[in-house]
């Protein structure tokens, strides 16, 4: 097998909340993906796949394990990677431009030059004439174009997304999946992307990674041979209703068997 | 059968005068100017009219005591003969200064004690119910304290002005640091943001409103900060000379300083609220 694009290998972390018992958040837990895939993460809620996704991400450190991305080890905030957050994380008091212009100015690029630098990506996510609005006079569908468009412009060669459409309403959810394919097809970049939502996964990825629950592992790894460019249509097919009922028969176990309310 | 032409008509006619109704939708003249100062203009009138009642009770209804109390046309008489005189601005003068280095010196001390509280846990945690119960108490009780340790000049009411000041700003800046959006953080650091970077572009946006919103308490605390310390111990200034008609019985003059003081609050604390307005337009959504 070659060598992956991201590879983690024996991922641990525990971590005590205050006053709490330690949790064991994940455990061994290893995954590879190529350049240029998109795959997504799906786990009964609590198994670890938001915590995995910001530990690649590099804001927690791990208790142990190995993580590379392009042959390079992860051990801090990089410019190759780049989260799409589910609350989006827009600074309240920045407009639009100046919200998705916040990586380049980190790294200390002129104001001019960010403009011209973010000006590509507000008419790649459909922002175009938004430039001056606050995120409070946005939609939240708005607001996360504004996050991937945030992400975007960082040029990382990998894009984390943490359940990115799960505060969107579901027609706008719809929308949004749809406007992430074609800007994954413009952008090219490597997407990890965490849902807990099965239709989600089948429709966006080409391999769907099903954890189990907490202490979080790959339980399994399902491929999604569907051809692209996908649309709406394709949902309705006997193919994708399978691949759906396949994700589904092995996650259900690890909702079932969880027992008691989860947290 | 003519009878229902004309009941026709006269409906016809009152379709008229509605349609002619709507097409005002769009205001204009002094409708217009009512529909945008409504506020303004029902605040108005509400003063106007205290005023007014004020005059009238005072002139037909009970008879004048001078002693007692005194009325709204004699009042701004009164003031207009001290701005004449030049007394009044002296003495908006002499209580400015320690107002402006009091409440200064309390932006100054309570913002970074408030921002530090926020930002280390222990010392929150240290200073908090120490200063609450400060925050909390009738602080202008020690002014004869502040007055008899640091004199009856400018420094005595400075500093009783300060302590009183001081406390909002310490507070809210403390509130506003613990309502830091942990996430805000999160995305600032995953971007290659660093600590400098994050007091910039997080800290000091969300503190700001609080800091701005604690100065609105404070003026008004630092008024009377003022009219205490100059009750107190003082030769000349607002509080002094207030205390000093009330005790000549020139109560016309007296109240006129009040008015005085009303106006001069109000200014302090709209012109806060224009300037939270004006410089935060994202707190409108939140």
């Amino acid at each position: 097998m070659a060598v992956q694009y991201i590879e983690a290998k024996d991922v641990n972390l525990t971590f005590t909340p205050p006053n709490r018992m330690p949790v064991t958040a994940l455990q061994g837990f290893d995954i590879a993906v190529g350049e240029g895939e998109f795959v997504s993460i799906v786990g009964p809620s609590g198994c670890g796949k938001s915590t995995f996704l910001n530990v690649l991400l590099g804001l927690i450190k791990p208790n142990s394990g190995e993580m590379a991305i392009n042959g390079n080890r992860v051990s801090g905030p990089g410019r190759d990677r780049a989260m799409v957050f589910q609350e989006f994380g827009l600074l309240p008091w920045r407009t639009v431009q100046d919200n998705i212009a916040l990586a380049p100015e980190l790294r200390g690029v002129g104001k001019r030059q960010r403009r011209e630098l973010c000006q590509g990506f507000i008419d790649m996510v459909g922002l175009s004439g938004f430039e001056a609005h606050f995120p409070h006079e946005l939609s939240g569908g708005m607001k996360q174009r504004v996050g991937i468009a945030r992400a975007l412009v960082s040029d990382p060669d990998v894009l984390l997304m943490d359940e990115p459409f799960a505060a969107l309403d579901a027609q706008t959810r719809d929308i949004m999946q749809a406007e992430l394919l074609r800007i994954w097809s413009e952008a090219k970049k490597t997407v990890l992307f965490v849902t807990h939502q099965i239709e989600e996964a089948v429709y966006l990825s080409d391999r769907v990674i099903v954890m189990t629950k907490r202490p979080g592992r790959t339980k399994t790894i399902i491929d999604i041979p569907l051809e692209r460019p996908r649309d709406y249509e394709m949902r309705v097919t006997p193919e994708f209703n399978e691949l759906k009922l396949s994700i589904w028969n092995q996650l259900k176990d690890e909702i079932d068997t969880q027992g008691g309310p989860q947290i | 059968m003519n009878q229902a032409v004309e009941q026709a008509a006269e409906r016809a006619g009152k379709f008229d005068g509605l349609e002619a109704a709507m097409e005002v939708d769009e205001l204009t003249g002094l409708a217009k100017f009512y529909d945008d100062w409504r506020r303004v203009i029902l605040g108005g009138i509400a003063v106007a009219l205290f005023f007014v009642f004020w005059e009238a009770l005072l002139t037909w209804g009970i008879p004048l005591n001078k002693f007692i109390i005194s009325k709204p046309s004699l009042i701004f008489l009164g003031l207009y003969r001290d701005m004449e005189s030049g007394l009044i601005w002296r003495d908006l003068v002499v209580s400015g200064k320690p107002l402006f280095f009091g409440f200064g010196a309390a932006i100054l001390v309570g913002v970074p004690v408030g921002v530090v509280m926020g930002w280390r846990v222990r010392v929150g945690y240290s200073l908090d119910p120490l200063l609450t119960a400060l925050y909390a108490s009738p602080l202008v009780a020690i002014a004869p304290l502040v007055i008899i340790f640091f004199g009856v000049g400018i420094s005595g009411k400075a500093i009783l002005i300060f302590v009183l000041c001081v406390f909002p700003f310490v507070f809210n800046s403390y509130s506003g640091v613990r309502s830091v959006d942990r996430l805000l953080v999160n995305t600032v650091r995953s971007f290659g943001g660093g600590e400098l970077a994050l007091y910039r572009i997080v800290l000091v946006p969300t503190v700001l409103p609080f800091v701005i919103a604690g100065a609105r308490y404070a003026i008004g605390r630092g008024l009377i900060g003022v009219l205490v310390g100059e009750f107190f111990a003082a030769s000349e200034g607002v509080g002094y000379r207030i205390a000093w008609y009330g005790d000549m019985y020139v109560l016309d003059r007296m109240f006129g300083y009040i008015l005085m003081l009303m106006v001069i609050a109000v200014i302090f604390t709209e012109g806060i609220r224009w300037a939270e307005r004006t410089a935060f337009p994202w707190r409108v959504g939140m």
